[in-house]
Formats: C-alpha cells, sequence, structure tokens
C-alpha cells in the first residue's frame, strides 16, 4: 500500500540531499534492497530502457547544468573570495590567506552567533518534532475527512518565511498585537521580542515552529500510514496498552522519518529562517537572534564586507555538508528498526 | 515505436527545460540593471528617435507617501522642461539603495543620481564614482543660502559634494496631556536628562504611563549625544581632516551616557524601543511620555496623535560640557560618474529645479524634513508657516542655535553603516541585557576600530 502522499521534490537544500532519504521514507526497507543491488543491475536497466547509451547523459544534462550554475561555480566563487578582502565597489582587493577564517574563529559576535543559532535549532528541533508527531498520532486516528485536514495543516508551509514573519510580528507585537494583549492579560506575562532576549529567541522559534508544522505533520502522517498494522495487532493481542504501543512498536518504527525530519528541521532552523528575523527582530535585541545566515546577510549585503562574508558561507556550506552526509550515512541503516 | 515517441517527447521536454534554464542564467545581470524604464517608461520615450529627452534615472529611498512626494517633484521636473527625463524609482531602504547602486556600478549600470544617507557619505567620498556637485556649479547656485549645518555635513575642504535633499535631525517629543495629568506645565519641556528623568518618574507616580521615554535611531541618539557636548566621535576630527582611524566610544563621556541609560532602563524610565522607527507606536500609544526620535517623523506623529504632542531639543547632560550642535541625517544626492555628459547636465538641471524656493517649501510642509535653503526658511517664516507650526521650527531652531566646531558637524566614517550597527548592539547589550556599559562599549570600539583599519587599508 501506497501512503497517500508521496514527498517528492519537497527538498530546499540540493536536490540530491532528499531523493534518497523520501524514498526510504515511502517505500521503506524494500527500497534499501533495492538500492543496494543497484550497480549490478544498472547497465542492464539502461540498455533496455534507452536506445544508445548518450542519452541518459543527455537527459540528466539539465540537471548537472543547474547544478553547475547556481551550486558549483558559485561555492568556488565564494572560496575564492574568501582569501580576499574587498573594498565596497569591489575595485580594491587585498589577499588575506586564511585571515578571514581566523577572524571568524576568533570572533566573540561569530561565536555568539554560532551558539544562538544551535540554540535556536535545538528549540525547533524538538518543539517542532514532538508537536507535530502527536498531532500526527491524533489525527491519524480517524481517517475521515483526511484530505481537508491535511491541507489545512499544511497550509503555513506555503507561505513565504516574509509573511510568516508580518503574521507573527503583527500578532505578537508588544503594542498593539492580539496575541501580546492576551499574554499580558491573561497570563500576566509581559511578552515583547523587541527588548527581551528570551522573548526574541522563543518567539522566533514558535514562529518557525509553526510554519514547518504541517510539514512535518504531513511526514509524519505517511509515515504512521507506512506502518505494518500487523506489528500493531500483535501488540494489542499480547495486553499492550496504547501508551505501550506507541512507545514500543510505533515510535521505533518510525525512527527513519523522524530522522529525516530530525535533518529537515534543523536544516530548515539553521537556513531557512531568514526572513522570518528579518521582517521581526533583525538579529536583535543585542546579538540575541544574530543568527549565522543573517550575520552573513549583514556582514555580506548591508556592510559589503564581501571576504568576510564569503569565509562565512563556507563555513555554512560545511555544516550543510555535514549535515547532509550524515542523512546519507545514517538514515535507513542505524536507525531502522531501533 | 512506443519507446522512440516517448523519447521525442522527453527530447521536446528538455528543450523546454533548457529554455527556461537559459533564462534564470541571464537574470543575473537584468537584476543588477533595475533602472530599466520598461515599465515606467511613457510612450513617446520609447520612440527610437535620437532627439527624445535624455532619461535621468534616479534611486531614492523615500517609501509610503514620501515616494508620491519625490514622483510629484519629478513630474513637475519633467513638465517644466522637454530636454530631460527624470525617472525616480523607489530601490529600498537606504542601506539596500547604496548596496544596489555600488553593485550596478560594479557592473557599469548605475544610475545616474542615488540617494545616499548620511552614514553613506564617506563610502560616496572614496568610491571614485562620483562627481561632486561643487563642479557642476557655474555660479548659478550659492551654496551659501544652504542652511549652514547642512551645508557643514556634506563639505570637504568647503567644497560640497552632493545635494542636500532630505536633511533632518532628532529632537524630543513629548505628550503634552501626560504634562497636565502629573500636574506639569506643558510648555516647559525638560532641558537636562536629570529633568527628563523627573519628569518621567512623576508621570509614572501620577499613573498617566507606565514609562518614561523611548528613542528611535539609538545608535545615532548616541551620536547626538556626542554632537550636542561637542565631544568627538572619532579621530581626524571626526574623520573629516583625513580618514578615522579609531572612535572613541569607550571614552568615559560615552560611558557615562550608556551608564545613565542603562541605569534608567533598571528603573523602568528608558523603554528600549528597537533601532528604528518602532518606538512611534508605544508613543503613540501613549506608553512613555517621551520620545527621541528623527524629525522625519514629525508629520507622522502628528498625523496619528491622539493626544497634544510638543516638541523639544534634545536634553543635555549636566556637567562641565561645551556647546556643541545636533547633527544633519536623512539623505543627500549623488551624481555618478558613468552618467553621460548630458544625463550629468540634466541632472544639474534637476537639483537647481529642487533647490529653488518653491520646491523646497514644498518638500518641507508635506515631508517634514528640513527647507534646506535660507531663503526657503525665510519665505516660510514670513507666511507665518511657524506660527502655525510651531512643532516644525523646534528642530529648525536646534541646529541653528548650536556651535559650528569639528565635534558637531557629523561624523565621517569609512563603512559607518556597519560601524553604526556595532554601536547599536552595544547599547542593546547595556540597556537590554544588562551588560556593563564599559565592557561593551570596549568591545564595540574594538569592532569598530578593526572596521576603519580595515577600510583605511583598502581605500588609502
Amino acid at each position: 500500500m501506497r501512503p497517500p502522499l508521496r514527498p517528492t521534490r519537497s527538498s530546499r537544500t540540493t536536490p540530491n540531499s532528499t531523493s534518497k532519504p523520501v524514498q526510504v521514507i515511502v517505500w521503506g526497507a524494500e527500497c534499501l534492497s533495492r538500492q543496494r543491488s543497484a550497480p549490478q543491475t544498472f547497465n542492464g536497466y539502461m540498455n533496455t530502457r534507452f536506445p544508445n547509451r548518450y542519452l541518459p547523459y543527455f537527459l540528466i544534462g539539465p540537471m548537472i547544468l543547474v547544478v553547475l550554475l547556481f551550486f558549483i561555480v558559485p561555492s568556488a566563487q565564494s572560496l575564492y573570495l574568501s582569501f580576499f578582502r574587498v573594498n565596497t565597489l569591489g575595485t580594491r582587493s587585498i589577499f588575506v590567506g586564511f585571515n578571514n577564517f581566523v577572524r571568524l574563529v576568533t570572533s566573540r559576535d561569530y561565536l555568539n552567533s554560532m551558539l544562538v543559532s544551535l540554540q535556536f535549532a535545538l528549540m525547533v528541533v524538538f518543539s517542532g518534532l514532538s508537536l507535530s508527531l502527536f498531532v500526527a498520532v491524533v489525527a491519524n486516528q480517524r481517517l475521515r475527512g483526511f484530505a481537508f485536514y491535511r491541507a489545512m495543516l499544511i497550509w503555513p508551509y506555503a507561505l513565504s518565511p516574509a509573511i510568516a514573519g508580518l503574521v507573527w510580528g503583527l500578532m505578537m507585537n508588544p503594542n498593539f498585537g492580539l496575541g501580546a494583549l492576551l499574554l499580558r492579560r491573561l497570563v500576566g506575562i509581559n511578552f515583547n521580542y523587541l527588548t527581551s532576549s528570551l522573548a526574541a529567541i522563543v518567539f522566533l522559534a514558535l514562529a518557525a515552529t509553526w510554519k514547518m508544522f504541517g510539514y512535518n505533520i504531513v511526514f509524519f502522517l505517511a509515515g504512521l500510514q507506512g506502518l505494518p498494522t500487523e506489528l500493531l495487532e500483535a501488540a494489542s493481542l499480547d495486553g499492550a496498552g496504547s501508551w505501550q504501543k506507541f512507545w514500543k512498536v510505533t515510535f521505533p518504527l518510525l525512527s527513519p522519518t523522524t530522522f529525516f525530519l530530525f535533518i529537515m528541521n534543523t536544516l530548515y532552523a539553521f537556513f531557512e529562517i531568514f526572513g522570518l528575523v528579518h521582517i521581526t527582530t533583525q538579529g536583535g535585541p543585542g546579538q540575541a537572534t544574530n543568527f549565522l545566515v543573517y550575520n552573513l546577510y549583514q556582514d555580506g549585503f548591508i556592510s559589503l564586507d564581501t571576504g568576510f562574508a564569503s569565509a562565512q558561507s563556507i563555513v555554512l556550506l560545511m555544516i550543510v555538508a555535514s549535515l547532509t552526509f550524515l542523512q546519507f550515512r545514517f538514515v535507513g541503516q542505524r536507525v531502522h528498526y531501533l | 515505436m512506443k519507446v522512440r515517441r516517448i523519447a521525442f517527447s522527453l527530447l521536446v521536454l528538455l528543450a523546454l527545460i533548457l529554455s527556461a534554464c537559459a533564462q534564470p542564467g541571464q537574470t543575473p545581470t537584468e537584476e543588477s540593471q533595475p533602472e530599466e524604464p520598461a515599465a515606467t517608461q511613457a510612450p513617446e520615450a520609447q520612440e527610437p528617435s535620437g532627439d527624445g529627452p535624455v532619461e535621468i534615472t534616479f534611486w531614492h529611498a523615500m517609501s509610503g507617501s514620501r515616494e508620491e512626494v519625490v514622483n510629484g517633484i519629478a513630474e513637475r521636473f519633467n513638465q517644466s522642461q522637454s530636454q530631460y527625463r527624470v525617472l525616480p524609482e523607489y530601490t529600498g531602504s537606504y542601506a539596500e539603495t547604496l548596496t544596489k547602486a555600488l553593485a550596478a556600478y560594479r557592473t557599469g549600470t548605475a544610475p545616474v543620481i542615488v540617494q545616499v544617507y548620511e552614514v553613506g557619505t564617506r563610502t560616496m567620498l572614496d568610491s571614485n564614482a562620483i562627481v561632486p556637485v561643487y563642479t557642476l556649479n557655474q555660479g548659478e547656485v550659492d551654496w551659501a543660502d544652504i542652511v549652514q549645518p547642512i551645508l557643514k555635513y556634506y563639505s570637504i575642504d568647503g567644497n560640497l559634494y552632493c545635494m542636500p535633499f532630505n536633511s533632518s535631525t532628532a529632537m524630543l517629543y513629548y505628550n503634552k496631556d501626560m504634562f497636565e495629568a502629573a500636574g506639569l506645565d506643558p510648555d516647559q519641556p525638560p532641558t537636562t536628562w536629570a529633568e527628563l528623568e523627573e519628569y518621567s518618574l512623576q508621570i509614572m507616580e501620577a499613573g498617566a504611563a507606565p514609562g518614561g521615554f523611548s528613542m528611535g535611531w539609538p545608535a545615532w541618539i548616541m551620536e547626538q549625544m556626542y554632537a550636542t557636548h561637542n565631544q568627538l566621535f572619532a579621530d581626524q576630527d571626526n574623520g573629516r581632516s583625513g580618514l578615522a582611524t579609531e572612535v572613541y566610544l569607550n571614552s568615559d563621556f560615552g560611558v557615562m551616557v550608556l551608564t545613565e541609560w542603562q541605569r534608567m532602563a533598571e528603573e523602568g524610565v528608558l523603554v528600549y524601543g528597537g533601532r528604528e522607527y518602532a518606538a512611534n507606536d508605544p508613543f503613540l500609544a501613549q506608553q512613555f511620555p517621551f520620545l527621541f526620535q528623527s524629525t522625519s517623523s514629525l508629520g507622522g506623529i502628528l498625523n496619528a496623535a491622539e493626544f497634544e504632542v510638543g516638541t523639544a531639543f534634545l536634553p543635555r547632560f549636566e556637567g562641565d560640557f561645551e556647546q556643541g550642535n545636533s547633527v544633519v541625517g536623512g539623505g543627500c544626492l549623488w551624481l555618478m560618474n558613468q552618467a553621460s555628459p548630458e544625463q550629468q547636465t540634466g541632472a544639474w538641471e534637476f537639483f537647481k529645479y529642487l533647490n529653488s524656493v518653491d520646491e523646497t517649501i514644498t518638500w518641507h510642509k508635506e515631508t517634514g524634513y528640513f527647507p534646506a535653503t535660507n531663503t526657503a526658511y525665510e519665505r516660510l517664516k514670513a507666511e507665518g508657516w511657524f506660527d502655525d507650526e510651531p512643532n516644525h521650527a523646534t528642530a529648525f531652531d536646534q541646529i541653528l542655535s548650536g556651535a559650528d566646531t569639528p565635534a558637531a558637524n557629523g561624523v565621517l566614517l569609512g563603512d559607518f553603516v556597519q560601524i553604526r550597527d556595532i554601536v547599536g548592539a552595544a547599547i542593546e547589550e547595556a540597556v537590554v541585557n544588562g551588560v556593563d556599559p564599559k565592557q561593551a562599549l570596549d568591545e564595540a570600539t574594538a569592532q569598530a576600530n578593526q572596521v576603519l583599519q580595515d577600510y583605511a587599508e583598502l581605500n588609502q
């Protein structure tokens, strides 16, 4: 049985990073075995399907071109620029070797930025995954009107980060926001994301979680629907309660989905919150929400410090690369059937 | 057969994809020249004849109602003659406009005229990308007629480099209704920080407001404090006699100011309100009686306030400080040197038009920015404008009553955008996060000095 939603082409990072895990989630273990045996059958497969051996290369040509133009070339340029200090007009540049990188690692601001990004990612991933898993489990109970719920739940994901920022910024505006007003009147909390560091990061984490909510739920639902029912039935027969069934059977079986979402949410928390931050806190108060991407934007596009910003983008690239590596390495291998 | 057909349709699809891919490859260059006036062009301008009007692109950062005022000026100029056609275009915030203009310059597609805010002045001066306006003036414009503090800000060695356009300064706004509620005289605003604090506490105790004051552009208010107390902000006479290489942020004066602010924040008197205009809303919502803000907000505040608004000079710290002056902020119009000679002449014609008394007065009345020439000011005074609108006179009286010293003419720093950001963050660290003011300013100074040294290294 196929799950109702095939999450293909949902990737926001490099196309490569998701094609495989997506398959893993959708088809589960059977797909893994096919992947392992793929090298032997690949040639035969090609020969039977394509009239000549060049067509396949021709067909993947556009993708290669896109990756080359929008990923390889700019990355190489960034790497090159990271060894220079360039003036605002780009008319003079001085070779500084690894100086930009040395400055990065010795900069208190950058280390702070790294730290707040990490804190933020933890908050978003933890609250996002636990909440959406809860909702997905509840929504999985009754299937009537499922399509409607699913559409409703994924709505926030369709909003651009900037719109989400506007909505949340207005709602929680300390002066005229309804959310802030309710918090003040009902709970007595003076929630001001413009002046309190804690409020700012909590506020952004809430907004970011909300925006990823639908995406997470849809994947969890797909994962839950793909679970073999006989295992759950067997557990019931053995006298397991619903609490035990969830933690002993469902949750471990879901682990590939959970791990995939963990990676996606981490990437999201690190890289996709720019619009949200730019519309609402702009990195403040102080340096409280000056996340890595925002810091890069400030240095690269406001201060026009191209070299320093390039060095930061190289660091970010390494982070993405290692997360992607983790994903490739572990999804479906160690996590599956814990 | 079937396979063939599939392969063929795939090929067609591929061709489509490829042609779609080719476009993104080209768009970067298209994006970097958004002055392409296709959308705004009037039909006659599209005629391929060589004797049509010379087009003068003008990038600016005036959003909202101000954008319409700018369009109005351009429209009137275009109708006043047929040789040139000014095409104003809103290109985002000040920082974005400057960044875009510099990026466009790199690709040879810079606008003819670009509006740059005051912190971008040093960058423009050192860019080798501009034509100084004083070189265009054949005695047609009397520079001496331009209001002195504005003239001084944009002049180096007595030569004016850009055309003053929208000039403003900071002043103190206050809520007269709250003064009355607390038994204070609404026509006696505070003149010192001690009074400001005292009045704030009185108003808070009377239950008229939960807080005392807030400020827009805190880093700029800090600069204003240096200038009004005649304290240098950076070396080389505030960067006016050479490239500045260090800032005096952690001087005794700077630490004193920030310590006071921190103390008042702890008392609940200072309500931190964000880095730009965010503090205007709580002021309008009567959360505190005082607001430090640019004069450019005057129109908006007067329109929106449901209470009587008063305005006053920036308060001073008690102690033995000399008289300085509040610093001019806002924007100035720069002529880029990629423009053709005809475009440059046209831009100069437009500058002259802007500087005319009528346009200066319109600009002031519709936006709240300063009337930039003394003639326009006198005319406004004779018309009785300032008697009807005393709040429009406050900031003007303030800059005209100050001293003319290097410290009061405003700071010119390389990469000032970045430095103002560093100062803004330091203020937030102290006022919001409770970091020791001296420590926050020491760190900010070290960072700012690094920025200045890098700048000097690249621009000497």
